[in-house]
């Protein structure tokens, strides 16, 4: 098999003038670099990077907002999170850090509010068992030691990524108001069908639900729609499924 | 002041509370006082299906180990047993039509016709769930929830199993996860289970669609059947069909082979709450169906109610099934044996 002829690739020609302009322009910015350097690299601890509030970090946990409804645990897709009874008998949140992805389904799931989100992503164990971060951990944010001055933010400028150095730390957590909440009240959606065990009344944390035998033979139950907090225990818990949460009408 | 509003939802309802016989004990206790222990348990499970407690465990023998300590005492499991307060069914009852059928597309006992009803019921849009029991490989009963013919594939689903199968258990499931309705199949007493759940709750009267009963004159419990079919060296690993014809059980083995012998035999492990059942029709049921009463390779459906004609005619309108003749005179004599059993129950009550 006979090879095709190769073909050299000609460069452009410049003239003198065109040499000189290009070199020129060369050493122009080698000098610009050189005083005042135009690098994409953040530097570390000195410097921090500016991420969006609440930004896939470190999560925090109130214990007064957990209605134990282990909705966190249930949701983690990468099943980080396990229930943990603690001395008072509930149930609260134990994140094992080895295993979580920073997805927050958890604090989205969260019906209490009781999981937050901060932007605390630099937070170092020893080994992986020290990863297991149980709930006393979760209570308060991780102690950190500060060494960042400036922090950086990314900006693009004529088609070119610059990097905008501001004096002064970047604060880590900040308390998002929680979203405006609808009252909601447990109501019974099927009255006939109730069976009267009262595990709705034993479940509710409120002394909202209250079941009282009156002679003649009925059971008279009642959901004090001033006491309800709308947290779900009673919806989840009867096992003819017939309460709700319903809006809160006032009359 | 603040109060929920609206067709959606009451805050303030009244449960009637059922009589107790034996003041000073708990609902659970009278039952069992009652029922359990005098042996009028046809181990039909609705107390099973309704208990919020869940102090029923289901294994051989129903059993129920911490009843002392989970038992809520609220009356659930004494309103809906069908015979706390037993009038006993029997004869065959009203009927719309009496008919012998055989499925063209599916295999079953006789002529597949509770699987077809179900489907066809699947099909129509009555129901979106069917409840049928299926083995596993130790030829143990377990419950299928059917939401699309082709999950029929499962080949354990058709035919008789002639032991108990968790049904109510699993339609209170069914019941709570079905938009359109559930369809069931069971042999008499979970027939009078089912009706007695839906007289006494709405959320049943509702949601179940369609009621599938089975000629029964006994049953058995899985570890006695299966000791005893061992013993006469069957090997579950090859059995693929058990039938009750002519006063004989006949199990089928893959290779052809068929062990039988005489319905005597098996009558020492008859489940105790058989012996007071006199329905062998399943009398409350929208459709009965069994191999009694047509020729071989048919079954002969029963068919009562609105829902299950309904079912009826559409088959026939599709042509999924071929129809023919049934004789109901050819079922007086089991009637009549059940009928019989009406005995057992008074000499019970008197005992007790």
């Amino acid at each position: 098999m006979k090879m095709k002829s190769m073909k050299k690739v000609v460069g452009p020609e410049y003239n003198l003038g065109d040499k000189i302009k290009t070199n020129v322009y060369a050493v122009g910015v080698a000098m610009q670099e050189s005083v005042y350097p135009h690098t994409a690299t953040v530097f570390y601890p000195r410097e921090r990077k500016k991420m969006p509030d609440n930004f896939r970090g470190f999560i925090l946990f109130d214990p007064d907002k957990c209605i134990s409804c282990f909705n966190c645990s249930f949701v983690c897709p990468a099943n980080a999170i396990r229930m943990k009874e603690a001395p008072n008998k509930r149930y609260y949140p134990t994140v094992d850090y080895g295993r979580c992805i920073f997805c927050h389904f958890c604090i989205d799931s969260c019906s209490g509010g009781a999981l937050k989100a901060t932007k605390i992503h630099d937070v170092a164990y020893k080994d992986m068992d020290a990863m297991f971060t149980p709930t006393e951990e979760m209570i308060e944010l991780p102690e950190i030691i500060r060494e960042d001055k400036k922090y950086v933010e990314y900006e693009i400028k004529e088609d070119d990524l610059h990097l905008k150095r501001t004096k002064g730390e970047d604060y880590l957590f900040v308390e998002v108001p929680p979203p405006k909440e609808i009252p909601m009240v447990s109501t019974c959606i099927d009255p006939g069908s109730c069976i009267g065990c009262r595990v709705c009344a034993d479940v509710c944390e409120h002394g909202a639900i209250s079941a009282s035998v009156e002679d003649g033979g009925t059971l008279r139950m009642k959901i004090d729609t001033d006491e309800c907090t709308g947290c779900g225990l009673c919806v989840k818990e009867c096992s003819m499924q017939i309460l709700m949460l319903n809006k809160l009408e006032r009359e | 002041m603040a109060t929920a509003m609206g067709a959606a939802g009451q805050s303030e309802w009244e449960v009637a509370v059922p009589e107790k016989p034996l003041k000073d004990k708990t609902y659970f206790e009278n039952l069992k006082a009652k029922v359990i222990d005098t042996n009028l348990c046809s181990r039909c499970l609705t107390c099973a299906a309704i208990c919020p407690g869940g102090i029923t465990v289901v294994g051989n023998k129903v059993d129920f180990p911490d009843y002392e300590t989970k038992c809520l005492d609220c009356g659930a499991c004494v309103r809906v047993c069908p015979r706390f307060v037993y009038e006993p069914k029997s004869g065959l009852g009203d009927y719309i039509e009496f008919i012998a059928g055989r499925s063209k597309r599916f295999a079953g006992q006789d002529g597949a016709m509770v699987t077809e009803l179900l489907v066809s019921a699947l099909e129509m849009g009555m129901i979106d769930r069917g409840l049928f029991a299926g083995r596993d490989e130790k030829w143990a009963t377990e419950m299928f929830h059917v939401r699309e013919p082709e999950q029929l594939a499962i080949t354990t689903l058709g035919g008789t199993k002639y032991t108990f199968a968790d049904v109510l258990p699993a339609l209170k499931e069914a019941v709570g996860f079905t938009k359109r309705g559930v369809g069931i199949v069971g042999t008499p007493c979970i027939v009078s289970g089912v009706r007695k759940l839906q007289q006494e709750y709405p959320i049943f009267r509702e949601r179940v669609k369609l009621v599938v009963g089975l000629f029964c004159t006994e049953n058995f419990h899985y570890g006695d059947i299966s000791k005893f079919l061992q013993e006469k060296g069957v090997d579950f690993s090859k059995l693929i069909k058990t039938d009750i014809t002519k006063g004989k059980f006949i199990a089928t083995m893959s290779d052809g082979e068929k062990v039988k012998f005489k319905i005597k035999e098996v009558e020492e492990i008859v489940a105790s709450g058989c012996g007071v059942c006199t329905d062998f029709t399943a009398v409350e049921s929208d459709a009965s169906v069994g191999s009694v009463g047509s020729e071989k390779g048919f079954s002969t459906v029963v068919v009562r109610e609105e829902p299950a004609k309904k079912v009826i005619d559409f088959i026939k309108e599709k042509e999924h099934a071929d129809f023919g003749e049934a004789k109901p005179e050819e079922l007086d004599y089991l009637i009549n044996l059940k009928k019989g059993r009406e005995k057992n129950i008074n000499s019970d009550a008197a005992s007790s």
